[in-house]
């Protein structure tokens, strides 16, 4: 993961598959990629936290995004892999992990490729999006990725009674209104 | 030469906080004994030298605060002016204002903090011998909270100049630490790879011999980290002396055992739960100057600060020669909240009040009332997982003693499991086991979270981990037999129901994520032999939660206790 952005605007952006769909976060964000192992469960906290695993010596806290937008939870295949990334944790500097199905690619977006995001019709919350992406004639979803693991949300795991919480957007419309984006 | 002055001027900034310390103690042993010459030097030479070094640094409004501040101790060394309380106080004022000042002189800033012009005016005036009693603010609430966070750790005592001493970088030693953390983590893998090869029996020889060394430099490595109590305790003096004036009442401090060296970490941690009993000591438990004379006691109250090792961990002691825990008092609060106090002991009792804004005080004033202050002493000594325990005399006072370990990066951890091949690991710190025993078929129900075992004679509650961790489905087969870790925990017994027993072994304390602070039943996590993370149960709360759910399962309900 050498890569490095080319100029003040962050341009470059890995993606990875949740559920079928493209996602993709800032590059400068991502410290690396690792291989779906054992992922210690952490007892009593809401089913989108998968656990924590060992990375190099530090415990790192794993998340599913998928379960955390209120779909279904990532199922673990040969493919399946750990984004390491840094966060800002109430005010800390954090490694998270970020469970994905596959890493996609690394994207080069200039900052008028990016559009902005649909006011509805994503099947996760507006506000996670900061922009989409076009690749080709499909859409990259950019992922705000400190708002989505930011302090109020994560914090909220040692109130939470362990029972799963699935979101339910005020935007976004059921599964089956999917169709139609 | 940018950075020599760098390093200029960050001594500076040590040598002047370990002297503000200094001379802040030494302004409360001469208000105490106002004829005490080398107190009086002892500040002069502080003053002398910040004002010295702020002159060479170029630091003109700090040298010239400093200067006002000797001429002021000038008078009081030729008995001109009388160390009074108010003068005390207003000296104690001027050193908060160099304590803020220097930093901010350092990073740049030309003039003081906007607060020292009514300090250097109360200065002018007091050189004069014309102190105005009421109008010096005395060194009060807002002051008090920063000596301790600017204070290097090991205050002035970690300079000693004829001794082969040297000053060494906290970082660098939390860095050793995390390495021999790292190796000792990866001494276990080998160890274990080893164990199963009956080949490698001569290397498992040569890693014996060399796991013998390692223990040795590790142990040296946390013995570094060791600092002695002593700075830590006599910061307090000023704690003693300012709350001590607010509430109207006279107390001396007394130090013991302030020779005791303990890791720094833990004493980061003691430091706020000092302050907390301390004041809860002056406000609750010292009586008035005049009710204890009635009394026939010293009409100047003592607190006695005590610390002792005791194996592997160190044992503080803040004792009062107060009236004693009002129980009573303590029923009459608790009930009102809540608790069933009719049916407590009296160490229970004792216990409550250090619960949740538990407060018996009639009022809420400045220092205490709120009843947060015990709650953070409970938390913070939870968190270093030691323990409290209450002594109280009536009318002869109250001893609050704390043991907490004497390091918190390594201990000795025992591993249990739930569930079967693909299970989860956890461990239990091993100073909390009693001893571990097959769980009898009969009791209980596995569907059950918990149960009632008899060790020895007494019934002992137990709690299922899976249970209560809702772990159980998914986890593999569940075991035919399960197994019961007797823990214990200041005085308490419980039982933790595991399904497999893996043993001993020394683990090395990972922090969690902030994201996990507060979660029940997990203290910290570690990594073991295989390269996985296995939790640490928090014992404490597990057993609140145990003897939690038999009173409130099997004890008779309200209706019938009411008569």
């Amino acid at each position: 993961m050498d890569v490095r952005a080319t100029d003040a605007n962050q341009s470059q952006y890995l993606s990875f598959f949740i559920d079928g769909e493209e996602y993709a976060i800032g590059i400068l964000q991502v410290k690396e990629i690792i291989r779906y192992e054992t992922v210690t469960k952490v007892p009593t906290t809401p089913r989108w936290i998968r656990g924590v695993l060992n990375l190099r010596g530090l415990v790192v806290p794993v998340v599913d995004l998928a379960a955390k937008f209120g779909l279904r939870e990532t199922p673990v295949t040969g493919q399946t892999c750990v984004v390491i990334v840094e966060t800002d944790l109430d005010g800390e500097r954090t490694l998270m992990g970020v469970v994905a199905d596959a890493v996609s690619q690394v994207l080069d977006f200039r900052p008028e490729d990016i559009g902005e995001p649909p006011p509805f019709g994503t099947r996760i919350r507006v506000d996670y999006i900061v922009g989409m992406g076009k690749v080709g004639k499909k859409f990259v979803h950019i992922l705000d990725i400190d708002g989505v693991l930011s302090a109020a949300e994560l914090m909220a795991v040692t109130s939470a009674t362990g029972e799963p919480v699935a979101e339910v957007s005020g935007a976004a419309p059921g599964p089956a209104a999917q169709e139609a984006s | 030469m940018d950075l020599d002055r760098d390093v200029l001027l960050q001594t500076f900034l040590e040598e002047t906080q370990e002297n503000l310390a200094q001379m802040e103690q030494a302004l409360v042993a001469l208000e105490a004994s106002p004829s005490d010459d080398e107190a009086i030097r002892a500040v002069f030479r502080g003053a002398h030298t910040i004002k010295g070094n702020a002159a060479t640094l170029g630091f003109r409004a700090v040298a010239e605060f400093a200067h006002a501040f000797e001429d002021v101790l000038a008078r009081v060394r030729e008995r001109a002016l009388a160390p009074s309380t108010a003068l005390t106080s207003l000296l104690l004022r001027a050193l908060d204002v160099l304590r803020e000042a220097v930093p901010l002189a350092v990073e740049g800033a030309e003039a003081l903090p906007p607060a020292s012009e009514a300090v250097r005016e109360a200065l002018a005036r007091a050189r004069e011998g014309a102190l105005d009693e009421g109008r010096v603010a005395p060194a009060g609430e807002e002051a008090r909270s920063s000596p301790d966070e600017h204070a290097p750790l090991g205050g002035g005592e970690g300079r000693v100049l004829e001794g082969r001493t040297l000053r060494v970088d906290v970082d660098r030693l939390d860095r050793m630490l995390r390495l021999a953390g790292e190796i000792a983590i990866s001494r276990g893998r080998l160890r274990e790879l080893l164990d199963r090869d009956a080949a490698a029996r001569d290397a498992l020889e040569t890693h014996r011999e060399a796991d013998r060394l390692f223990l040795d430099l590790q142990e040296q490595i946390m013995e570094a980290r060791l600092v002695p109590l002593g700075p830590v305790f006599r910061r307090h003096q000023r704690t003693v002396r300012d709350v001590g004036l607010a509430v109207g009442k006279q107390v001396a401090l007394v130090v013991e055992g302030d020779e005791v060296e303990v890791d720094m970490a833990v004493v980061e941690h003691l430091r706020d739960p000092l302050t907390h009993m301390i004041r809860n000591a002056i406000d609750h438990g010292i009586e008035a100057p005049e009710a204890r004379a009635r009394l026939g006691k010293d009409p100047c109250g003592r607190i006695t600060l005590r610390a002792r090792r005791d194996s592997g961990s160190i044992v503080m002691e803040v004792e009062d020669d107060g009236a004693g825990l009002d129980l009573e008092r303590i029923r009459e609060v608790g009930a009102a909240r809540g608790f069933d106090t009719a049916r407590m002991r009296d160490a229970d009792l004792r216990a409550l009040i250090f619960a949740s804004g538990f407060s018996t005080a009639a009022t809420v004033t400045d220092l205490s009332g709120r009843g947060v202050g015990m709650e953070v002493v409970r938390r913070n000594v939870d968190l270093l997982r030691g323990t409290i325990a209450v002594e109280s005399r009536p009318g002869q006072g109250t001893t609050i003693s704390v043991r907490v370990p004497l390091t918190l990066a390594i201990i000795d951890g025992f591993q249990v499991q739930i569930g079967g091949g693909g299970g989860q690991t956890y461990v239990i710190p091993l100073d909390t086991v009693v001893e571990c025993m097959e769980l009898q078929p009969s009791s209980g129900e596995r569907a059950d979270d918990h149960g009632v075992i008899d060790v020895r004679g007494e019934a002992v509650p137990f709690l299922r981990l899976g249970g209560v961790f809702g772990l159980g489905a998914g986890d593999g087969e569940p075991r035919a037999r399960e197994n019961v870790v007797v823990v214990k925990h200041e005085d308490r017994l419980a039982g933790i129901a595991v399904d497999a027993l893996l043993g001993q072994s020394q683990t090395v304390i990972k922090p969690l994520s902030k994201m996990f602070r507060g979660l029940p039943g997990v203290a910290g996590s570690t990594i073991l032999g295989n390269g996985r993370v296995a939790l640490i149960l928090d014992v404490p709360a597990l057993l609140r939660e145990a003897t939690g759910r038999r009173s409130a399962g099997a004890g008779p309900g309200p209706g019938e206790a009411a008569p």
